[in-house]
């Protein structure tokens, strides 16, 4: 091909394009594009003081709110009044938060009409089926600070799950108290670690003695010690029996006798306190019933929790027999233990 | 004399620039604020420790004094207390508490040694006044010190005989002095004098903590990355011409001020100091509560010193501080760049590093995360000038006419309730959460550390000398026996009750809460046969200490 196009051809005679007029809007755009990108110095100045000038705004809301949201001693006061009143056997007190542990000091302790029978207030952070048995409860009262910083309705929710009938939340000032009645309350036959007293302890065949201090006293080097206490497992407070285990020729055995059996034997095993963190070896808790072994139990080395253990007793229902455990760790560096067991129906 | 007479005198003797009017205002006026809430503040666990070896410091220098020759076998005796720290802080403390309750009779003991710490207090206040008017006029010299006390951890540290304030001090005086040497700051040259007074002021800072170390590589570092733009426009040979003087002088002063004031070094200097060194290269690692979990040993998460920096700081303060960080990073990039008309680079580059180092050092996965916000308290100054320097130039840049109203009216939105969060804390600053955390419980609900090192336990002794019976021992737990020992000293705690060593041997319990600790609150139901506790110190409901007794212990 040699001939040149021509320019001036009809191809190249394009149309005046129409001219585009831009709309308000547009014109709007432009000009907020324009102030804000790329930002100037007084953009940034003007984006840092309304941070500053929000967050002092929160702090100050905070502040100011902060003590209508919290209980006042006359709340705490109804609240036990209530409580006083209204709690009978098989109830505790649950918290929420579970921080809010000044319940504690200012609600009942016992019941106001047997003042033999406990009122246990616990300040656990979930209330799961799965996670907490609450063996021999029948009620949950839960005092909630619901304005609290913090605040949420987990423990509520966990409770309504495995409630049949739910009674609130009053409100009671800054705070609210709910009465949860469980629908399959975990009744219980027998809660062993209340019958250490009446148990028999032995560390291979030596037994061990009674102290002055209602626990018993095991023959080693030093001497070890079983007892029934409140300690802490996974940060939480567990009332179980607390004992040394022995090693595999001398296996540490608490024997209960005349324990009223159900087709359930349950229970939990954990390290108690820092028991757990430094340890070596793992733990087994054997149980027998009437001498028939029924199951092993184990709690392993670095890793800190309670854990529950259940075992069928169908066969022995409704018989008042002889409960064994055998606790023992295979090598040195053995931490205490620390478990509890109970029969159910 | 009349009225004008008066008038003159006092202001023959004040200061003749604002900027060191504004700064004595602030000194004095924290020095005061500090020695009047004192009083609320319990003794902690290394407080109570300072103090004894305080006392035992100021007779020894005493007795030197009287004895030179036996002045090497004294240092053994007296200063073998607390050797794990160097000796300044503790000696001014011992000495103040020499001359104001031994000697005249004026305080309590525990003010005598406190007093120290109120100097140290002032003189941090001083400092912050005099670099922020420097670097941003009036409203600088007004408000970085408010910056910095307003944060409700802070003030807490400006009363305890601690380490960790002082150390803050004389690191911002040490930078401070520096900076001056450098004549960085635009207003005069650079001078020997500045060099000389770093290398004497870094010399009390090692002499009072060990992280005082820090600070030479740290300026030596801030110095290469200052000169670096210098250097490659006019080649390594212009490096030496701009040596900073102060760094022979921290070289040689640091050590000697160390020695002169450690008496512990005199007999074997070297052993010694290694001794020191090791015992710091290899800190135990304490328990501490952080979101949720237990941390115990290393590696611990990196984001713990920034994550309880965002939730103690009070959120205002601290949108003014991060404000100040980014602003100075944009000088920063803009000086490299080469527009740098009116910045200091030396300036910018000190100022950040000094507010994130401290931070960052602590973020190291293998260092002893303990002790709260305190151990990268050096920060806090720094943080404070920069937010001073934001708040001053967003006046500046939004309202050019009259600057001041901008400024003042952002100070007292940000102020205002970091103000009235440290009054409401008081005296439990290592109980202190910010309104982003949710305050005491908001940190309790996310599993954050609820307090430390006993001091909090001052709140029940009231109730303890009201309630407990004659001659009741008492586990006082997280309180040390010298702590205890000097509450009755000052007659603040009942002088017939008994130390108990644990729940088994006590009739009362003093339970401080620490999460890593409840084992030994539920040994003491069982040993006491309750779980309902007799008093207790609540903090917007969240218990910090709770008592139990035993029946008929408590009446």
């Amino acid at each position: 091909m040699t001939e040149r196009p021509d320019y001036l051809g009809p191809s190249y005679d394009l149309r005046t394009p129409t001219e585009v007029v831009p709309t308000r809007g547009d014109v709007l755009r432009e000009r907020a594009r324009r102030a804000l990108w790329p930002p100037r110095p007084e953009a940034w100045a003007a984006l840092f003081a309304l941070a500053v000038v929000a967050l002092g705004i929160h702090g100050l809301w905070f502040q100011a709110t902060l003590p209508d949201r919290l209980p006042s001693a006359i709340d705490w006061k109804a609240a036990a009044a209530l409580l006083a009143r209204d709690a009978r056997p098989g109830d505790v007190v649950a918290l929420a938060p579970p921080w809010a542990e000044r319940a504690r000091e200012v609600l009942p302790d016992r019941l106001q009409q047997q003042p033999d029978v406990p009122l246990v207030t616990l300040a656990l952070p979930r209330y799961t089926q799965a996670l907490e048995d609450l063996p021999g409860v029948r009620r949950v009262w839960l005092v909630s600070l619901p304005g609290a910083p913090g605040a949420s309705r987990t423990i509520a929710r966990d409770l309504a799950e495995r409630s049949s009938r739910i009674d609130g939340p009053q409100p009671l000032g800054a705070l609210t108290v709910t009465r949860f009645d469980l629908k399959s309350p975990l009744q219980v036959l027998a809660f062993l670690p209340d019958r250490l007293g009446s148990a028999t302890v032995r560390v291979g065949d030596e037994p061990c003695q009674p102290d002055l201090r209602g626990g018993l006293r095991c023959p080693g080097t030093p001497p070890r010690r079983v007892i029934r206490e409140v300690r802490e497992v996974d940060f939480l407070p567990r009332v179980c029996i607390r004992a040394e285990p022995g090693d595999p020729a001398g296996p540490l055995t608490l024997e209960f006798s005349e324990v009223l059996m159900g087709s359930v034997l349950r229970g939990h095993l954990g390290a108690p306190g820092d028991a757990g963190l430094g340890t070596s070896a793992p733990v087994t808790l054997g149980v027998k019933v009437d001498g028939q072994e029924i199951g092993l139990a184990e709690e392993p080395a670095h890793a800190p929790g309670w854990r529950a253990f259940q075992f069928n007793t169908d066969r022995f229902a409704g018989k008042r027999l002889a409960v064994a455990f055998e606790i023992r760790s295979p090598g040195p560096g053995r931490p205490d233990l620390c478990f509890d067991a109970f029969t159910t129906p | 004399m009349n009225a004008t007479l008066i008038r003159q005198r006092i202001d023959s003797a004040l200061p003749r620039s604002a900027r060191r009017r504004i700064a004595l205002a602030w000194a004095l006026g924290v020095f005061v604020v500090a020695a009047a809430t004192a009083p609320a503040v319990g003794i902690s666990r290394d407080e109570s420790v300072y103090f004894n070896a305080a006392e035992g410091y100021a007779h020894f220098w005493l007795e030197a004094a009287r004895a030179p020759s036996h002045a090497i076998d004294l240092a053994d005796h007296y200063y073998s207390a607390n050797r794990e720290h160097p000796g300044l802080a503790k000696l001014l403390y011992g000495v103040t508490h020499a001359v104001l309750a031994s000697g005249l009779g004026m305080t309590s003991h525990m003010e005598g040694f406190r007093f120290g710490a109120f100097l140290f207090a002032g003189l941090l206040a001083g400092f912050l006044s005099l670099w922020g008017y420097v670097l941003c006029g009036t409203w600088g010299g007004l408000l970085a010190p408010a910056l910095f006390f307003l944060v409700p951890r802070n003030f807490y540290h400006a009363h305890p005989a601690a380490l960790d304030l002082p150390e803050t001090a004389l690191w911002l005086a040490t930078v401070y002095a520096y900076w001056r040497s450098l004549g960085a700051s635009g207003d005069q040259p650079r001078t020997w004098r500045w060099a000389v007074a770093t290398g004497l002021l870094f010399g009390a800072t090692v002499a009072t903590k060990h992280n005082g170390w820090f600070l030479l590589p740290l300026l030596f570092s801030c110095w290469i990355v200052s000169a670096l733009p210098a250097a490659l426009r006019e080649g390594p040979r212009a490096l030496p011409a701009r040596f900073p003087l102060a760094f022979p002088a921290m070289l040689i002063l640091g050590p000697l001020v160390l020695f002169a004031t450690w008496p512990w070094l005199w007999r074997a200097p070297v052993p010694r100091f290694r001794e020191y060194l090791a015992f710091h290269l290899h800190h135990e690692n304490y328990a501490w509560a952080y979101l949720g979990t237990l941390m115990r040993d290393p590696p611990f998460p990196v984001s713990y010193p920034f994550v309880v920096t965002a939730l103690t700081v009070p959120a205002a303060v601290l949108a003014a501080m991060v404000g100040g960080l980014a602003q100075a990073g944009s000088r920063i990039v803009r000086a490299v760049r080469g527009h740098a008309e009116g910045i200091s680079l030396p300036t910018e580059v000190l100022l950040v590093a000094n507010a994130l180092f401290p931070i960052c050092l602590i973020a190291w996965p293998t260092v002893p995360h303990f002790g709260g916000a305190k151990h990268w308290m050096p920060a806090m100054p720094f943080l404070a000038l920069l937010g001073t320097r934001a708040l001053v130039g967003a006046g500046r840049l939004l309202l050019p006419r009259h600057p001041g109203l901008v400024t003042g009216a952002l100070a007292a939105v940000a102020l205002a309730p970091a103000a009235w969060q440290v009054a409401h804390v008081h005296p439990f600053g290592t109980a202190a959460w910010n309104d982003l955390a949710g305050g005491a419980g908001g940190a309790a609900s996310m599993g954050m550390q609820r307090q430390f090192w006993g001091d909090n336990m001052v709140a029940v002794l009231p109730a303890l000398n009201d309630h407990a019976a004659p001659g009741a021992r008492v586990w006082f737990q997280e309180a040390t026996w010298l702590a205890v020992k000097q509450y009755q000293r000052d007659g603040r705690l009942r002088g017939d009750l008994v130390w108990a060593s644990g729940p088994e041997d006590a009739d009362i319990s003093v339970w401080h809460h620490h999460l890593e600790f409840r084992d030994k609150e539920f040994r003491t139901w069982t040993e006491l046969g309750t779980a309902r506790p007799a008093a207790g110190v609540y903090l917007d409901e969240v218990p910090l200490v709770q008592v139990y007794a035993r029946p008929g212990a408590w009446r």
